[in-house]
């Protein structure tokens, strides 16, 4: 048996299949060979713990000792800023290119841990100038290498988020935080620079379902209304009412519990306030009338149909607003190999990668919201990745032991031995994607231009996290100038990286 | 600077054996994984891992994830402190939740929870396997 696994994608579900893969095969003499590649487009490992994780949410970072302890294998490879497949993101030129042949010639093996990096957009407010979808005002207070503008907040009294999941109570957490309590985290300067010139006095969160349908965590929503500066308009109590024949589940009750609370503050003793908008839909945004300064969101009332899903009711008053940050989820990039429009992500079964005929592809895998679309907290990613990773180990063994006639209900692995058999039958392999099963051990692929592999993160992780001490804050990060100058600093384990030239276009 | 509690391995002191607070470690099909002795005041999480046992602990004692979730006997649970809303946010989104269960970071060993046996859920995999 030999497993070399390319893995493309950095984040933690990337990193939990590398580590269940290198845990469950020693590294020990007798053991089969394994290797695991990572290839991750942005220079800087962990995704989403990076570019997602709320700032004021440090405790949830720690996972990242753990993929330092993966990193620290000695048949574990990252390599940041290498973007598998033929043409760069937009926003990241700077990325060095690779071939999917590349990587179907040199491993075994192939997991998509790609994830959902494309916001879901509205389409009443695609394409208007007031408008920002809240990747980017994440992208924006994490410095993410696309390096989206920061938002003119100096000018902005009054924001709307249409959502009602976490990414949506995160950025009003962030915009109802005083800086003086951010400071201490990993926030950029320019970022708190922007946040201190805030004009930022009401956040409206706009849901089209209810309290019931809420998909943020009751963690988030009681930050919410702990916020010492803030208070949340209160909920007419008709809408906390479950409908009759409904029993809450725990996490529902919880919710509803905190909701009729209402917050810390009184409405009306802050100067900051914010409220949950329920049983509202967006139908378009009008630039500002004669003699105003600010658009308007215009709405409609929702109700929910037989199937639960938001059907409009009637026009509701539109809403004076400044900016509109649609929260709304995300989804896989549309260019990603074996992608379906239709879920938003790739089609899989059980880790295993679905062709256009619906049958596994052998030997390629997809792990994390790359597979199950985004949702889910880190434990829910950790959970499924581990189990693809337990999902390869099986299909590498069975391979090896030839195909097995084994009962889908009383076979060891149930409902996965039929899939097993069917990728085993090899004609509905998936021609355009077929690993190599004998690729070189050792081979890594040789690219031109700026890789960051796990050592260089290292220093640029003690250099950021030293320069966060120099400011009392827990890091100061680096953007992708920064990051690129780090590398090119003289560095004894990358002699002639120094005297490469800067392109034009990033210098 | 991370200030949260770090929980990696080699923070426990065994105690001298035979002397220490009996823990049973099973898994979701109640086989017995080990049986540990620990002192007053361990957590869970932190004997789990001191013994090598396979109970997660992604944000290492902060509350701030669910992956250390552990599902104790009734008898147990009544003896310990009801959990407080930030550990009961977490156990929200834990997988398989009972009434018995709790975050294996925020229980703290007593004498009188010698002999109990700390049950790590099932590792349920239904949520992928239709791919969405």
């Amino acid at each position: 048996m030999k497993l070399k696994v390319a893995i493309v994608g950095g984040g933690p579900a990337a990193f939990y299949v590398a580590s269940r893969l290198l845990s469950r095969i020693p590294d020990a003499p007798g053991s089969p060979l394994l290797r695991v590649h990572l290839f991750d487009r942005l220079w800087a490992p962990h995704g989403l713990v990076r570019y997602g994780v709320a700032p004021d949410h440090p405790e949830v970072k720690n996972c990242t000792n753990k993929f330092d302890q993966v990193a620290a294998d000695p048949r574990f490879r990252f390599f940041g800023n290498v973007n598998v497949g033929t043409r760069p993101p937009e926003g990241m030129e700077q990325t060095v290119q690779l071939p999917w042949s590349e990587i179907k010639r040199n491993y075994s093996h192939l997991v998509f841990a790609t994830g959902c990096t494309m916001p879901a957009l509205h389409s009443a407010l695609a394409g208007s100038p007031w408008c920002l979808p809240a990747l980017s005002f994440v992208h924006w207070y994490t410095q993410h290498p696309s390096a989206p503008p920061a938002p003119p907040l100096e000018a902005i009294p009054h924001v709307s988020l249409i959502g009602n999941g976490n990414v949506a109570l995160d950025i009003a957490r962030i915009l109802l935080t005083s800086p003086a309590v951010l400071e201490k985290y990993d926030v950029p300067q320019p970022v708190l620079d922007v946040l201190a010139r805030s004009a930022v006095q009401h956040v409206s969160i706009i849901a089209r379902r209810g309290p019931l349908q809420a998909a943020f965590t009751a963690k988030e929503l009681r930050e919410l209304t702990n916020l010492p500066d803030a208070a949340m308009a209160p909920i007419p109590p008709a809408l906390l009412a479950p409908p009759p024949g409904v029993t809450p589940t725990r996490q529902q009750s919880r919710i509803l519990t905190l909701l009729a609370q209402g917050s810390r503050n009184p409405f009306g003793s802050t100067r900051k306030t914010w409220a949950l908008e329920f049983f509202k839909s967006p139908t378009g945004l009008a630039p500002p009338a004669e003699g105003e300064t600010l658009p308007e969101l215009l709405l409609t009332h929702t109700a929910l149909d037989e199937h639960g899903r938001a059907v409009p009711a009637g026009p509701a008053p539109p809403l004076r607003t400044a900016l509109v940050v649609p929260a709304l989820g995300f989804r896989a990039e549309p260019t990603t190999p074996f992608f379906d429009p239709a879920l938003g992500h790739l089609r899989t079964a059980a880790g295993r990668v679905l062709g256009a005929n619906g049958r596994p592809v052998k030997s390629v895998y997809a792990a994390g919201w790359a597979a199950t679309g985004a949702r889910g907290v880190l434990a829910t990613t950790m959970m499924d990745a581990y189990g693809v990773a337990d999902t390869v180990l099986a299909d590498a063994t069975a391979a090896e032991e030839g195909p097995i006639a084994m009962d889908a209900d009383s076979g060891p692995h149930g409902r996965h031995s039929v899939l097993l058999n069917n990728a085993q039958k090899g004609v509905d392999v998936a021609e355009e994607f077929r690993m190599n099963p004998t690729p070189a051990n050792d081979w890594a692929p040789e690219l031109a231009g700026v890789i960051f592999d796990y050592e260089d993160w290292k220093r640029v992780d003690a250099e950021e996290v030293r320069l966060g001490l120099a400011l009392g804050k827990e890091r100061e990060r680096m953007g992708w100038r920064e990051a690129d100058a780090f590398w090119r600093r003289p560095n004894p384990a990358r002699p002639w990286a120094s005297t490469q030239s800067t392109e034009a276009q990033f210098g | 600077m991370h200030s949260s509690p770090s929980v990696r391995h080699g923070n426990i002191t065994r105690p001298e054996p035979g002397t220490g607070i009996k823990i049973h470690f099973k898994d979701a099909k109640g086989t017995l994984l080990k049986t540990i002795e620990a002192n007053e005041g361990d957590d869970l999480l932190s004997i789990a891992h001191e013994h090598d046992i396979d109970l997660e602990g992604a944000c290492e004692g902060s509350v701030a994830c669910s992956t250390c979730h552990v599902i104790l006997p009734p008898e147990y649970y009544d003896l310990l402190p009801e959990p407080d809303d930030d550990e009961n946010d977490m156990l929200d989104m834990a997988f398989a939740l009972t009434d018995t269960s709790r975050l294996g970071c925020q229980v703290k060993l007593t004498r009188e929870l010698d002999g109990m046996t700390a049950t790590l859920p099932s590792a349920t995999r239904n949520m992928f396997v239709d791919g969405g």
